[in-house]
Order: C-alpha cells, then structure tokens, then sequence
C-alpha cells in the first residue's frame, strides 16, 4: 500500500486534477468558473510534468553543504529538466490568466452578464 | 438545440468525456515505469547535473555519442566530483541545478518567457485602459492598523522577494517568484490605502530597463564569447553567493521586471464596479 502510495499518488491525483478542471469547462456556463476550471487542468498538468520526473528515494536537485547530487557517479537526484520547463509553465499560465480574466472584465462590461448562453442570445 | 437537452443529460455527457480522456491517461500509466524506476541517469539530465554539457557536445560532435541501436546516453562519460564550498570553476557555477538549465543552458527560453509575460501584461493594460478610470471607493475605510501594518510590512516584502532573487543561483526561487513577492507587497499597499495608486512612469520606466538589461547581457555574451546569452563572467565557487557568472544579473533584471509588470497588472485590475 505505502508502495502503491509512493508510486502513484501524484500521478492520480494530477489525472483527477485535470478531470476536475475538464468537468468544470465542460458543465459551466459561466466564463469566470471557466478559467477557473483552465487554471485547474493548468495545475494538473504541471504536476503530472513534474511527477514523471520524480522517484521516492530521489533528493532536490540543489547542491548544498549535506545533498550530494551525484553519488558513485549515479546521479540520485530528482529530474530538473522538467521542473524547470514547469517553472516556464506556470509563468505563462498566469500570464494567460490575467489576459483572460481582464477580457472577462470587457465582456462584463459590455454585456452586462457573464453568461456565455445569455450573451450569445443578447448578440442576435 | 443545445438549450432544450436537460441538465442532467448535459452532465453525464461531461463526465463521459472526462472518463474517455481518463481512460487514456492510464493507458499511458500502462507505458510508463514506475517511479522508483524512473532513472535521471538515462537522460539529458544528467550531464546538467554533472555540469559537463560542454564535453557531452563534443562526444555528440564526434560520433560516439548515440549508436544505431539507439541506446541513449552513454554512462561511461568521465566525471569529475562536485564538491558543495569547494569545487570552482565548473562549466556553470550554480549550486541550484534548475537556475542552472532555466538562465544559463536554456536562457534563450527564459527570453522567450519574460516576452510572453511582457505580451500579457500589455493585452492586459491595453484591454482595461481608457476608460476613464475611478479609484473604487472601500466601504469600510481601511483602519490605521491597516495602514501603518501594510506599509511596515511592505518593506519586509520587498526585502524579501529582493533576498528570493539574489539568491536564485543557490536556493530554491528565482527572479519570476521574488518578482511575485515584490507584487504582492505592492497589493497590500492596495488594500491598506484609500486610493492607493502606484507611480505609473516609474513602473513603466522599470519594466523597460529590465528587459533591456537581460538583452544587453545577452548580446555581451554574443559578442564577447561564442553565443548569445553566454556567460561571460568567472563562475566562482560553488555555493558562494558571488558565483555562477551572470545568472544573478539576469535574475536581477528578471525579479525587477516581473515585480513592475505583476503591480502594473494589478493596478489595471483594480476597476471600478460602480457600487455605491
């Protein structure tokens, strides 16, 4: 079980994030819940990235006075490569978020409803 | 059409779709090692963690780096040992492997990010600029405890997400998340203060020479060493906070343009809702 744990708990978990998030695009028709639900597959997938990376007994890829990296030559470490494409990631979904949200503002203003199905109806 | 399917159908739907794309997620679970067997010693990774990029390339150059049967990575690179406090002049002096590949081995794509962050900030204030522009009245009016407490805690902050940056080469953190610190002491100023407005020339006139900066630093590795964004300065001891060359300058510029653009975000997002 501990091992079923260690193995997989990440994994599951940035696969249920991603179902959330998807759940939430697919049932809401309120554009704010909307880019909730984008922010939260944005998460998942982040996480699932850095997940395959990582194996229980691996250490941070930081050098410091007590973490050897690098031992008999075997490198023990955690994969950075992928967390430091994650770091770009999360960069770019805020960025994508704060776009999105202010266009939000716009549509809000306009419309007077945030509603997709009642602006699609006050268009015609 | 869609608007008469019940509710209820619309849901199963959804999570019909869900469970399809979960369904393919475990056929990749099926594909994919377990994660006490995922080994960084097959990878690219590797020689980042080793800091010995450099000779990879030149055993790639040759032609005995990768063989037909598309075995990898060969294992039997020479290695020399990295010492924390001791080791100096290594290939790149970062004693945070990740700073490492995201500022120096993969700079340019750091470039890239801050333009992507720069894009967004400006669609941002070119979406919510023009109208003309009320500073929204709070209801309860932020008391002195609010006030004093957000400016004192203000400069705490801004000491801090300045000490996150500095230091990106050596612990975990870096310029984007020292930046985020620093616009984040800029919204309690928001909240403590009625009317609060930051000095929006100072903001612009920081975001510009920031981004300067990290393209002047990279056309000085252009034309003083082989590459653009290359290192150009001594890489030092490793675990000093004088080391790893230039990755602190470009941290600098990074954490001082992504504090200006985040408050410059907030300050546009902050609109008036017409409430009285």
């Amino acid at each position: 079980m501990v091992d079923f744990l260690q193995n997989w708990v990440y994994l599951t978990g940035a696969m249920a994030l991603v179902g959330i998030g998807l759940y939430i695009v697919l049932t809401n028709t309120n554009i704010f819940r909307i880019i909730v639900g984008l922010n939260i597959i944005d998460s998942g997938t982040n996480l699932f990235i850095v997940t395959i990376a990582w194996h229980p007994k691996s250490v941070m890829p930081i050098y410091t006075a007590t973490n050897n990296l690098v031992v008999n030559g075997h490198v023990i470490s955690a994969d950075p490569l992928p967390q430091s494409l994650v770091l770009t990631a999360i960069v770019i979904g805020l960025g994508t978020t704060a776009l999105a949200l202010a266009i939000a503002v716009k549509i809000y203003q306009k419309y007077g409803t945030l509603d997709v199905r009642k602006i699609k109806e006050g268009d015609r | 059409m869609m608007s008469d399917t019940p509710e209820m159908v619309k849901k199963v739907f959804a999570i019909f779709v869900v469970g399809i794309l979960i369904i393919g997620f475990f056929m990749v679970f099926t594909q994919m090692p377990k994660g006490n067997e995922v080994n960084v010693n097959n990878t690219v990774s590797r020689f980042y963690v080793m800091k010995d990029v450099d000779h990879a390339t030149q055993m790639l150059d040759k032609g005995t780096y990768f063989n037909k049967d598309m075995v990898p990575l060969r294992n039997d690179v020479p290695y020399t040992p990295i010492t924390f406090g001791k080791s100096s002049n290594l290939e790149d002096g970062a004693a945070n492997v990740v700073t490492s590949i995201v500022v120096d081995y993969r700079g340019f794509d750091t470039l890239g990010e801050v333009t992507v962050l720069f894009l967004a900030a400006s669609g941002v204030m070119l979406v919510l600029h023009g109208e003309k522009r009320k500073i929204p009245k709070k209801k309860i009016a932020p008391s002195e405890i609010m006030y004093v407490g957000t400016r004192i805690a203000f400069a705490v902050i801004f000491l801090f997400g300045i000490y996150v940056f500095i230091h990106g080469h050596l612990t975990p953190g870096g310029g984007f998340p020292g930046g985020a610190i620093i616009a984040s002491g800029i919204l309690g100023l928001f909240l403590g203060r009625q009317g609060y407005s930051p000095n929006k020339a100072g903001l612009t006139v920081f975001e510009s020479l920031s981004g300067m900066a990290y393209v002047i630093i990279g056309i000085i590795g252009l034309v003083g060493e082989k590459s653009f964004l290359a290192n150009f300065l001594p890489t030092g001891t490793i675990g000093d906070l004088f080391s790893a060359g230039f990755i602190a300058l470009i941290y600098i510029a990074i954490g001082m343009k992504v504090g200006s653009e985040l408050s410059a975000v907030t300050n546009a997002m902050i609109v008036d809702t017409e409430e009285d």
